[in-house]
């Protein structure tokens, strides 16, 4: 493992400490470095605590870690939280209004006291203090100032760059009167190869776009709506609309009418929006319009944290709205997988005529990783049996919901000649048509109601099939087969790592596709493994359960993490030892 | 195409000599007076015994839940402007359940026509009240004595002030004049309401055919659709009287003629490939 630097900016909202911490990670990744950065942030507008976590190392990260090498601070409540995470011989780079008790510190840890925000000018000055910030990490640190100079000249106007390259170099000057300049502990140098600082909404919002995503609907719920953000904001070009709605069950429904309609269409929200929706889930699911869905966890029921993990929601969303249809579940890892699977999610929507529903976390969607740009070569688009009117005049009388082997039948929208037909929410037989009350059908509704729910689970075989449904990290067999989904993939990767590297013997088994559960792959792995370790971002174990559930195997050990932050990669580890002990 | 090439095989599940049969048939009567094309025509329902009516006409139909025909219809404008889409529902389904929908779609100004069969209760789930219901109403849910205590929803002051573009009433016993206002609606530019008074036989005992034949009076000619205050003032008339015919009609650009991105066609016919995300990579470079 490679040695690696973690810096953590804090201060309150409005400080800009994440654009710190971003422009940081923008430099790095540009020169060489490979970067991942956490934003944890209360839910309020100003004021409050606001953190930045950047990790650095010269090969590529995939988590975050707690300790710190540096941090640099805006904020007394800031440093208060902040003691227990410095490494000893950390340094410590705080502004002078801040109370530095040393008895908490560890040993051989440097602090800094300067002057960092700007007095007296208002609201500027405050959002500016994030340079002087920066240019006092660049001293103390030895992290190249022109780097970061680079990167603000990118990002604002002439003018504004000038004022914020003054109060860089300024705070740089007089940090370095106070510092030993260091030089920077990670080989920092040019890199041809071009990277990328990203999230994984933004890395779903691609996705989305390269899929040929046209429509997108939504209301903001964090986490979710950095989506439906990003899709306002670049979507024009590609041609898509985004629709605010008048809340989650209209935005639902919109994206119904546009999936009816032949569009491939999107909507993001978390939790709660979620559960605003599932009526009309269930109505994509019976009347087999694709749709994609974007749920990002956040932490609790209810309003619960908005701005907090979880991966809570999983239970909830395999099973959500009444009666029984299939739906595809997906849990992204990472950005790569919130780009490549998106996509896949279009084509698999409109070739199973079914809801796919993208399963992501706070963790996940707001924090940005350094990563090459992504490869689009090979990405397909799909549709799977849409009709043409060509098909449509030899296939006289046209059956929307026929019958088949599959369960798909030939989709036709409005506008095609030869297509007339209903979607309707009501089971119904092969022609749409209702399936009870009306004389025609009143004595075959038994019938209709069994070939109709039939010819929905006809899908799931052929999806899972197809599917990339788990993912086996590591060696073939392990003393210790890790089990997890989602966010948690990432530190369960560098954990296994950090176990190899102490002689320990660890895979890791990632459940990609959640709906229809892959029974047959978990259980060809799980089947091999000697023992077995559940990591879940909840209190109950959901993954746990589902595997119990389909496959009758009980995990050994669980490692449950819901305390509203992310798993760690020395966390895992740390547990992993326990296990094998 | 004749009112009868509308017609599916089905036979209609309606009580006999209930309201919807005379929407129905005026519905029927508007697609052949305006010789619309089946194919491009979309009839979007919500759930009710006025829902029902998607089931029987022979376009492209999408039949919903309960109360969300309009955010549905939306999606497909939105996806394929070219369509013409006309949404149908109930007082319940549309001023209960789908009220928020109702209130932002005519805001909107979407190319939409809205026909609301109007019985003033609800007819599918047996007999209670509806947000259209008269005070003192009784029904299973408002029972004796006190009835319902509510004050009705006025559908077409209502859509007047949030801005729908076009907002008429007619009257299921009056069928050529119904099929007119439908025409009038399907053709008008922008977010079409149409209150339809439509007695229910079974659950409504108070707006029968004879209570509303001695009320319902055409608005007069020398009524200018084009003037709001004239408009409002029609629209408060309920009682001894109640009007029918056009209220409003206005002129102006639809939501969907505010988007860029539908300038060069429906979003439906745009190709799926060809996207170039690279400037988006480097951007975040
Ligand atoms: C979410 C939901 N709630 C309730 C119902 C049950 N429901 C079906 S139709 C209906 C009322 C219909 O009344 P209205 O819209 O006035 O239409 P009508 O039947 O009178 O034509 C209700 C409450 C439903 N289908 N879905
Ligand atoms: S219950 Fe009323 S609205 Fe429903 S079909 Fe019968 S008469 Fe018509």
């Amino acid at each position: 493992m490679n040695k690696d630097f973690t810096c953590l900016f804090a201060g309150e909202a409005g400080y800009g400490v994440m654009s710190a911490g971003s422009t940081l990670a923008k430099a790095a990744g540009r020169n060489g470095l490979w970067a991942f950065v956490v934003n944890e942030y209360p839910s309020l507008i100003k004021g409050g605590l606001n953190t930045c976590l950047v990790r650095l190392a010269a090969s590529p990260l995939q988590a975050h870690e707690e300790s710190l090498d540096f941090f640099a601070g805006l904020s007394q409540e800031g440093l208060e939280q902040n003691y227990s995470r410095l490494k000893p011989g950390a340094a410590l780079l705080v502004d002078t209004a801040i109370k530095v008790e040393s008895s908490r510190l560890p040993s051989d840890v440097r602090v800094y006291l300067l002057p960092l925000i700007q007095k007296g000018s208002g609201d500027v000055a405050k959002i500016m203090s994030n340079s002087a910030m920066l240019g006092a990490f660049c001293a103390i640190s030895g992290f190249p100032l022109e780097l970061v100079e680079t990167v603000l000249a990118g990002e604002f106007k002439p003018e504004v760059f000038a004022k914020n390259r003054e109060l860089l170099r300024a705070a740089f000057e007089l940090a370095a009167e106070q510092a030993v300049v260091a030089s920077f502990p990670l080989p920092v140098g040019a890199n041809p190869a071009q990277k990328m600082l990203i999230n994984g909404n933004d890395a779903i919002s691609m996705g989305a776009i390269q899929a040929g995503c046209k429509f997108a609907a939504g209301y903001p719920m964090t986490p979710g709506s950095s989506v439906l953000t990003y899709l306002a904001d670049h979507g024009p070009q590609f041609g898509l609309v985004f629709k605010q709605a008048e809340d989650e069950i209209a935005a639902m429904n919109m994206l119904i009418g546009a999936g009816y309609a032949g569009v491939r269409a999107i909507g993001s929200t978390s939790g709660g929006g979620f559960a605003l929706m599932v009526e009309a889930l269930g109505f994509a699911g019976l009347a087999e319009v694709p749709v994609v869905m974007v749920n990002a966890q956040r932490g609790g029921p209810s309003t619960g944290q908005p701005t907090r993990t979880a991966q809570a929601d999983l239970a909830f969303v395999i099973n959500s709205s009444q009666g029984e249809f299939p739906r595809i579940v997906l849990a992204v890892g990472d950005v790569e997988e919130c780009f490549v699977e998106t996509f896949r999610a279009f084509n698999l929507a409109e070739k199973y005529q079914i809801p796919v529903i993208i399963l992501t976390d706070k963790y996940l969607a707001d924090s940005s990783v350094t990563h090459p740009f992504f490869n689009t070569n090979g990405l397909t688009i799909e549709r799977g049996k849409l009709a043409d009117e060509t098909w449509l005049a030899a296939n006289r009388p046209y059956k929307r919901y026929e019958f088949t082997d599959d369960g798909v039948s030939v989709r036709a929208v409005p506008g095609m000649a030869g297509g007339r037909h209903i979607a309707t929410s009501y089971t119904h037989g092969e022609d749409g048509f209702y399936s009870s009350g009306n004389r025609e059908y009143a004595a075959t509704e038994p019938e209709i109601t069994v070939k109709a729910l039939d010819k929905l689970f006809a899908k799931e075989p052929h999806i899972l099939a197809e599917l990339p449904a788990v993912k086996l990290h590591g060696p073939e067999t392990a003393d210790l087969t890790l089990v997890a989904w989602g966010s948690t993939k990432g530190a369960a990767l560098e954990a296994m790592e950090l176990a190899k590297a102490a002689g320990l013997s660890v895979n890791l088994l990632q459940v990609l596709y959640m709906s229809p559960f892959p029974a047959a792959a978990v259980e060809a792995v799980l089947g091999k493994a000697k023992h077995t370790l559940l990591l879940e971002g909840n209190k109950t174990a959901q993954l746990g359960a589902l595997i119990r559930m389909h496959t009758g195997i009980y995990i050994d050990d669980n490692y449950l993490k819901y305390d509203s932050r992310a798993f760690t990669p020395s966390l895992i580890l740390e547990k992993i030892k326990e296990v094998l002990a | 195409m004749s009112a009868s090439d509308v017609n599916l095989q089905y036979v209609p599940t309606w009580c006999p000599g209930c309201g919807n049969f005379g929407i129905f048939n005026s519905l029927k009567k508007a697609f052949a007076t305006l010789q619309l094309d089946l194919e491009q025509t979309v009839l979007v329902n919500g759930i009710g015994c006025s829902s029902k009516i998607g089931q029987y006409v022979n376009c492209y139909r999408i039949e919903t839940l309960h109360g969300r025909s309009l955010p549905v219809a939306t999606g497909v404008k939105l996806a394929n402007h070219s369509l013409t889409v006309i949404a149908e529902g109930g007082d319940g389904d549309g001023m209960g359940l789908g009220m928020g929908h109702f209130v932002h779609t005519a805001r909107r100004n979407l190319d939409i026509s809205y026909f609301i069969h109007n019985n003033q209760v609800y007819g599918l789930t047996k007999g209670q009240t509806s947000p259209t219901s008269e005070p003192g109403m009784l029904t299973k849910f408002t029972p004796p004595p006190l009835g319902n205590v509510e004050r009705p929803v006025n559908i077409v002051d209502m859509a007047i002030s949030l801005g729908a573009s076009f907002v008429a009433r007619s009257y299921t016993g009056d069928m050529n004049h119904l099929a007119d206002m439908m025409a009038q609606a399907i053709s008008h530019r922008g977010f079409a309401v149409l209150d339809i008074l439509q007695p229910c036989v079974s659950f409504n005992a108070i707006n029968t055919y004879a209570w509303y034949q001695q009320r319902v009076r055409r608005i007069a000619e020398t009524h200018d659709p084009e003037n709001r205050d004239q408009a409002r003032a029609l629209a408060g008339l309920w009682g001894d009287e109640i009007p029918v015919g056009v209220f409003l009609r206005e002129e102006r650009p639809t939501f969907a003629d505010s988007l860029a991105q539908l300038k060069d066609g429906p979003l439906a016919s745009r190709p799926l490939e060809g996207a170039d995300i690279s400037g988006l990579m480097e951007e975040l470079a």
